[in-house]
């Protein structure tokens, strides 16, 4: 375990720590040994960082495809997760769930979904067996500002009001669906519509800075235990690279580089070339030691296929 | 085929407890579900039945009338009319430990929750290789007569059987609903479809006196009536009309039908059917749906893959009229498949003639009958 002079200095790390493997990701990626659509979470990591400090394994959460940030923050394997990738037998899903799909069931961190929006009732029905069997932990559903426009999220938001379960809405806001702007898209204020069903509902404006992230997420989900209720925090937030893929897309014109350089201005994890210098050497080796894992680790044998169907 | 290998018998924690105590006594399907619900409800405190009106004075055709009162309003409840997020949230109560059962009080409005059922609740297992299980009970409803038109009245177990993940029940007798229902919430680890047919609920059946399945799961095919001239295999309510088919050409014609009840139509006993048909050398298959790229076409696959040279004659297949369902009362008879239609079938195929001379019997409408029909099982 490494010992931290502070909590900010905690959560740079782990905030880092995911940066790194992302580009990492994005470095192997052209090799082709990595054959999953990934959607990386580069810029987007402080939210994951922030959002699961507070969070006990017990406390579970659902993600959807851009997951790494929460694998990672929720606790889950390394290993487990880079295996995955290379659709090994010793990754998470022994090689049958990739990139869009992980989980880490010793964490709490519930299968990731592909599909926009449909993990979001799964929280909200975790939330309720939790409450009938009162247990003092709460259920996470992540989500991103265009899963708000799907149908399955004003049915989640009106069941978890309606019954008072302890299940916490995160919305990443990073303005794009795929690439086409808010303005596009919603007629509505996103904060709006929790609000309407009578949800209590905070906004956080700094989703580069985990700390305040954090502060935001530990106030609300210490509440959350101590009077079961549902909680939306919208986190603006940045994505750097295309929506899937490792690249930058500036190129495509949907939107400018200047956008994502002024976030990168205030992101810590670009700013802070100290604490980089500091804890860089480590991460580096435990990335490593991950890749190697995984590209030493055996496929899944011809059996899996049919394996866990049923 | 399911590896759940069922309890000893002599085990008080048996699912097969539930049929045992109606053993030999002649009760309605409708009770068999009512006390199949409650059953859930008294031996498992994690279960839930949630759905619309499941807590009115209604109750889902009675069959869970009166639970919530007696069970609580935090594990029987109403629900908004929201099917896909209801759906999902069947689904993550599972994932945290509950049992739920949820109804649609037609098959139809499942539609609206088939992103949950075929992206989600399907795959969890697969994807998580095997580390998460989405244990549920979707009951569905087949509406049909009396003008229940094209949107209350579908047959979808093709849709739900054609997907990998989704284990899919069509019970034709309160003996299926006594054992199987039990097994899902005590044996099942997966998320179970049962479609039930509204025109068996007032149907009385009589519950044997030995369970069916003593060695493995009941979610199998069962042999309804022993045969040796004929295979029909049919399935929900269907298995009762080609049980009063066979009975009819039994008594007019001499015809010896063998009936194969499906019950678990994403599981069937594919040995069961092909030895059958080996046996019989001709088959007709019933089904409550349209034929296309559903249990019609699927069994025909079984046996051309299977046992193709079995074959003395074509297969004949029976179901719903290629259309939506009208609401015209005679539209809606000439709709369905029914006896007489299933009758002449049968002796066509037996005589190997267009005109085989076998008096049909008299063309009332099937619903008719089964207002006062006391089943054979």
């Amino acid at each position: 375990m490494i010992s931290f002079k502070s909590l900010e200095e905690e959560l740079f790390y782990k905030t880092l720590r995911i940066r790194m493997v992302e580009e990492r990701i994005a470095e192997i990626y052209p090799s082709d040994k990595i054959q999953s659509p990934c959607h990386l979470s580069i810029g987007q990591e402080a939210v994951a960082v922030g959002a699961c400090h507070s969070l006990t394994n017990e406390d579970l959460i659902f993600s959807n495809y851009r997951g790494h940030a929460y694998m990672l923050a929720k606790g889950g394997s390394l290993k487990e997760m880079i295996a995955e990738l290379y659709g090994k037998y010793t990754g998470c899903g022994h090689g049958k769930a990739g990139s869009m799909h992980l989980f880490s069931e010793k964490v709490g961190m519930m299968v990731s979904s592909a599909v926009v929006a449909s993990t979001i009732p799964h929280a909200v029905g975790a939330a309720l067996g939790m409450k009938n069997n009162q247990r003092k932990n709460i259920a996470v559903t992540i989500f991103g500002d265009g899963a708000t426009e799907e149908g399955i999220f004003h049915e989640s938001l009106n069941f978890a009001a309606l019954k008072q379960v302890p299940v916490l809405f995160l919305c990443e806001n990073n303005g794009l669906a795929i690439h086409s702007k808010l303005n596009a898209r919603q007629a509505y204020k996103i904060a709006d519509i929790p609000k309407s069903f009578g949800i209590k509902t905070i906004v956080c404006e700094e989703g580069y800075d985990p700390l305040k992230v954090h502060a935001c997420f530990s106030k609300a989900i210490q509440e959350m235990k101590k009077n079961p209720a549902p909680v939306f925090i919208e986190v603006t937030t940045c994505r750097y690279r295309e929506h899937v893929g490792p690249n930058e897309d500036f190129n495509a014109g949907y939107r400018s580089k200047k956008e994502v350089d002024i976030w990168k201005s205030k992101d810590p994890v670009c700013t802070n070339k100290k604490g980089i210098e500091q804890y860089a050497p480590m991460i580096q080796k435990e990335i490593n030691e991950a890749v190697e894992f995984a590209e030493n680790s055996p496929w899944p044998e011809a059996k899996e296929l049919l394996n866990d169907v049923q | 085929m399911t590896s759940n290998k069922a309890p000893k018998l002599n085990d008080k924690s048996s699912y097969l407890t539930l049929s045992q105590d109606f053993a030999g006594e002649v009760i309605s399907f409708r009770k068999a579900l009512t006390e199949s619900m409650e059953f859930g409800l008294k031996e498992f405190p994690n279960t839930l039945i949630m759905g619309q009106g499941v807590d009115d004075h209604k109750g889902i055709f009675g069959t869970t009338a009166g639970l919530a009162e007696k069970y609580g309003a935090d594990r029987v409840f109403d629900t908004p009319l929201a099917e896909e997020g209801m759906t999902g949230v069947a689904i993550g109560a599972s994932l945290a430990g509950m049992y739920p059962i949820q109804t649609h009080i037609r098959v139809d409005f499942a539609l609206l929750a088939m992103n949950q059922l075929i992206n989600l609740a399907a795959k969890y297992k697969y994807m998580s290789g095997g580390k998460f299980e989405v244990p549920m009970l979707i009951r569905m409803i087949i509406g049909r007569s009396w003008g229940q038109g094209s949107q209350h009245s579908q047959s979808l177990q093709s849709l739900f059987g054609h997907i990998p993940g989704l284990t899919v029940m069509m019970p034709s007798s309160a003996q299926s609903i006594l054992e199987s229902y039990p097994y899902f919430m005590m044996n099942h680890k997966g998320p179970v479809i049962s479609i039930e047919h509204r025109l068996l609920y007032d149907i009385d059946f009589r519950v044997s006196d030995i369970p069916r399945q003593k060695e493995s799961s009941p979610l199998t095919s069962y042999i309804a009536k022993p045969g040796k001239d004929l295979t029909i295999v049919a399935t929900s309510i269907m298995v009762l009309e080609a049980l009063r088919a066979a009975d009819y050409v039994k008594k007019n014609a001499g015809i010896d039908c063998e009936v194969i009840d499906l019950n678990c139509i994403s599981h069937p006993n594919r040995q069961m059917i092909t030895e059958s048909v080996k046996k019989t050398g001709k088959l007709i298959v019933a089904d409550t749906s349209w034929q296309a790229y559903g249990v019609c076409a699927e069994m025909c696959r079984i046996i051309s893959e299977t046992c193709p040279t079995a074959l003395r004659a074509p297969v004949i297949t029976m179901g719903m009229a290629p259309s939506p369902c009208p609401t015209a009362k005679n539209l809606e008879d000439l709709f369905y498949p029914n006896e007489r239609g299933l009758v002449d079938e049968i002796c066509k195929l037996v005589t190997n003639r267009e005109e085989h001379g076998i008096v049909l019997p008299t063309d009332q409408s099937t619903v008719e009958s089964y207002k006062t029909f006391k089943g054979p099982f």
